[in-house]
């Protein structure tokens, strides 16, 4: 709670000479304070919390990889998201430990800019905004294929694919209308997700009991590890950018309420949340078509299995929840993205300039172009395997530094660590939980890997140029 | 007697300041100053906060000037949020507050009209109003509006009540005033009687359905009458309690 000047240790300062901004003086249930008499309102609830855990994911998971993964790992598929979900919780356990300690903005980048130190801070706080833009780009070219769906569905035939079109268009958007809305975005979300959830539910309900037989058409049960076992764990590293969006709620960690109760209950609460749903709705898409069908459908298979379940209006259904998911998803992951940006500009790791605040619209226009210009020359690429690996690639790095930095901070133990959710099964925990991240790089393609390590070396020669000096503390 | 706590909230970096007369009118209050800024979900309070800090502060600095000079005591928070009214509720809470103010200039401090609806809160009214207004030359004037089934005479022992807990309070009576009116709509009554005062002491709104719909918030007074307006606050159950017990 000290000033860091009065301990005697310099915070240092970048090429531009600017210094990291001074930690607040305590943080309570409803503001974070700074100098006695200036407050930081927290303002998002348990709701909001799981609304924006729930939203980031929920998009990925279920409306653009389940064909993917069903065409590489057959029904075993349903292993994979369950691996997925089992190491997201892994990890979610030990964050939701970091996040009750310091419940500041910047998630995953602050906990070990604080836990490990700058350097490493560095190099995940730009590699998390790198990879949100990643997961967005993703997130992005899906909500193409849900738009050329539809587009396919009403009997047009376009000479060319407008898949990428309408991510780009769709990406300049969200951009545009981030900079300008000053609508109440969460609330909006909140129905959304809870649209989500209704929908999701009676479809699965419905496909479900069709798979078990009830509606007198039991599917012939398939051989599970149709493709192999080694594929179930490829796929699991592939589908693993469903589950991005626990840690964007660790982004926000400065603006929730009563941080020690809804914090860990909303990052956790969306991880089990989406596991189960995806977990079922692939159980249910496998036995609906057998993976071999459902592969061939690629980005948009759910359209044809809720299509299959109940004609026509269910196709339909699925195409407007899938649009409004992959939606819904791309804007949480730029808002997330723009939330680094500063996290990373206060600690003078960016530019102060970074995080401006437009004083017409009041945010942050160059935060949020930084996130949304580069995603449009990923969503131009169009390659969906390959985004959403980098995206999980520079996700898993990070969620395995966390891991490694509860650890530390458990060892070293220092005056300021105080959380008040502490992680059960320690050491196991996260000692399995930063295992299992790094394991799960493995099984990914070469070219993630090496785009990601690039991204990584990156990062480490822009904080040796640019912020070399700065040491970051954690007290706060 | 101690200082009543009077929040008095502003847009701080939105051009709103501290209008005329309002320091003259909380001379004898505990000032809490609440300079708020509201800022879109995109931008992170913290953001906000780095940028506009030291702007804010030296504009409340200006007005916590202001008030002292006026002679009140001052107490003060700048804070930087996604949802106004949240903050404003919460510091309300925080400080003990037995009033918000809903800034509006005025040209003097003569006459203040306290519109009382009824026993429940008319303590902390009281003790608004005397802790205020006892030592100024002020004319009070207690104005109920009664309803369909209220007699005249549970009309006049309300006020009369009133009268007695602001005299014990130490406000002299010749400078109270009674009023009791029947016309049909309270709040066009309310409206049309501050036509002549200075400034209007109310109390909160309940929050329940049927005063949501009919009833009468302190904004949309303050919007037709156009001069400050003082909201008492109900006090926190478990708050009431203590002060009653202190009494």
């Amino acid at each position: 709670m000290a000033d860091p000047q009065a301990k005697g240790t310099d915070p240092g300062q970048n090429v531009a000479g600017e210094t990291p901004a001074q930690e607040p003086e305590a943080v309570t249930d409803e503001a974070t304070v700074h100098d006695d008499d200036v407050e930081l309102e927290r303002t998002i609830g348990l709701g909001g919390g799981l609304a924006i855990g729930v939203g980031t994911m929920i998009g990925a998971g279920i409306f653009v990889f389940p064909g993917l993964a069903a065409n590489n790992a057959g029904l075993a598929a349903t292993l994979s998201f369950a691996i997925g979900g089992v190491i997201a919780l892994l990890v979610a356990l030990p964050t939701s430990e970091l996040a009750t300690a310091m419940p500041r903005s910047g998630g995953g980048y602050y906990f070990i800019s604080r836990g490990m130190g700058t350097a490493y801070g560095a190099i995940v706080g730009l590699g998390l905004w790198l990879g949100l833009m990643f997961a967005s780009a993703f997130y992005l070219v899906g909500l193409g294929h849900y738009a050329s769906a539809v587009v396919a569905e009403l009997g047009a035939t376009l000479p060319f694919s407008p898949v990428i079109g309408v991510g780009l268009l769709f990406g300049a958007a969200l951009t545009a209308l981030s900079i300008g809305g000053t609508e109440n975005t969460a609330s909006l979300q909140n129905v959304v997700v809870g649209i989500l959830l209704v929908v999701l539910t009676g479809f699965l309900g419905y496909g479900v009991l069709d798979a078990l037989g009830v509606f007198g058409r039991a599917s012939v049960p398939e051989q599970f590890f149709s493709r192999g076992h080694f594929p179930v764990l490829t796929t699991a590293a592939l589908v693993f950018t469903s589950y991005l969006g626990f840690a964007q709620v660790a982004t926000v960690a400065g603006e929730i309420k009563q941080p020690g109760r809804n914090l860990p209950v909303a990052m956790v609460g969306s991880v089990v949340i989406v596991t189960v749903f995806y977990v079922v709705t692939i159980f249910v898409a496998t036995s609906a078509f057998g993976a071999d069908r459902l592969g061939q459908f690629g980005e948009t298979a759910m359209v044809e299995v809720a299509r299959d379940f109940i004609g026509l209006p269910g196709a339909v259904a699925i195409l407007g929840a899938g649009l409004l998911a992959t939606f819904s998803s791309a804007n949480a992951s730029i808002l997330s993205a723009s939330r680094a940006v500063y996290a990373l500009s206060r600690d003078a790791l960016l530019p102060r300039k970074a995080s401006e605040i437009n004083l017409r619209y009041g945010t942050p226009h160059v935060a949020l172009l930084a996130a949304g210009g580069p995603i449009l020359v990923l969503v131009a690429t169009g390659q969906v395997e390959l985004l959403a690996e980098v995206a999980s690639f520079l996700h898993l790095v990070m969620y395995g530094l966390m891991c490694v930095a509860l650890l530390v901070l458990r060892r070293r133990d220092p005056e300021w660590y105080d959380p008040s959710y502490r992680v059960p099964g320690y050491p196991v925990v996260p000692v399995v939980g930063a295992l299992a991240s790094a394991g799960l790089i493995v099984f990914m393609q070469p070219a993630s890997i090496g785009i990601g390590i690039v991204v990584m070396a990156l990062s480490y020669a822009w904080y040796r140029y640019y912020a070399g000096d700065v040491a970051l503390r954690g007290e706060i | 007697m101690t200082k009543p706590a009077v929040l008095v909230p502003i847009r701080v970096l939105e051009g709103e300041s501290i209008p005329g007369g309002v320091p003259e009118l909380l001379a004898n209050a505990h000032v809490v100053l609440l300079g708020y800024h509201v800022i879109p979900e995109q931008t992170a309070p913290g953001q906000a906060r780095m940028q506009f800090e030291e702007r804010a502060i030296e504009r409340l600095d200006e007005y916590e000037t202001m008030f002292t000079e006026a002679g009140a005591s001052v107490e003060r928070r700048l804070v930087f949020t996604h949802d106004g009214q949240q903050t404003i509720d919460r510091t309300l809470d925080e400080h003990d507050c037995m009033a918000a103010l809903v800034p509006n200039a005025t040209s003097a401090v003569e006459d203040i009209l306290v519109a009382v609806r009824g026993t429940v809160g008319s303590d902390r009214l009281a003790q608004v109003v005397a802790g205020l207004f006892g030592s100024t030359a002020a004319t009070v004037t207690l104005y109920h509006v009664a309803a369909d089934d209220e007699t005249d005479e549970d009309a006049a022992t309300l006020l009369d009540g009133l009268v007695g807990r602001l005299e014990s309070l130490g406000l002299d009576p010749a400078r109270i005033e009674t009023r009791i009116d029947r016309e049909g709509d309270a709040f066009e009554a309310i409206v049309d009687a501050a036509a002549d005062a200075d400034a209007v002491v109310m109390g909160e709104t309940d929050p329940s359905l049927a005063t949501f719909v009919f009833g009468m918030p302190a904004d949309q007074l303050a919007e037709r009458f156009l001069g400050p307006v003082l909201v008492v606050q109900r006090g926190r159950p478990e708050a009431d309690g203590d002060a009653e017990d202190e009494e």
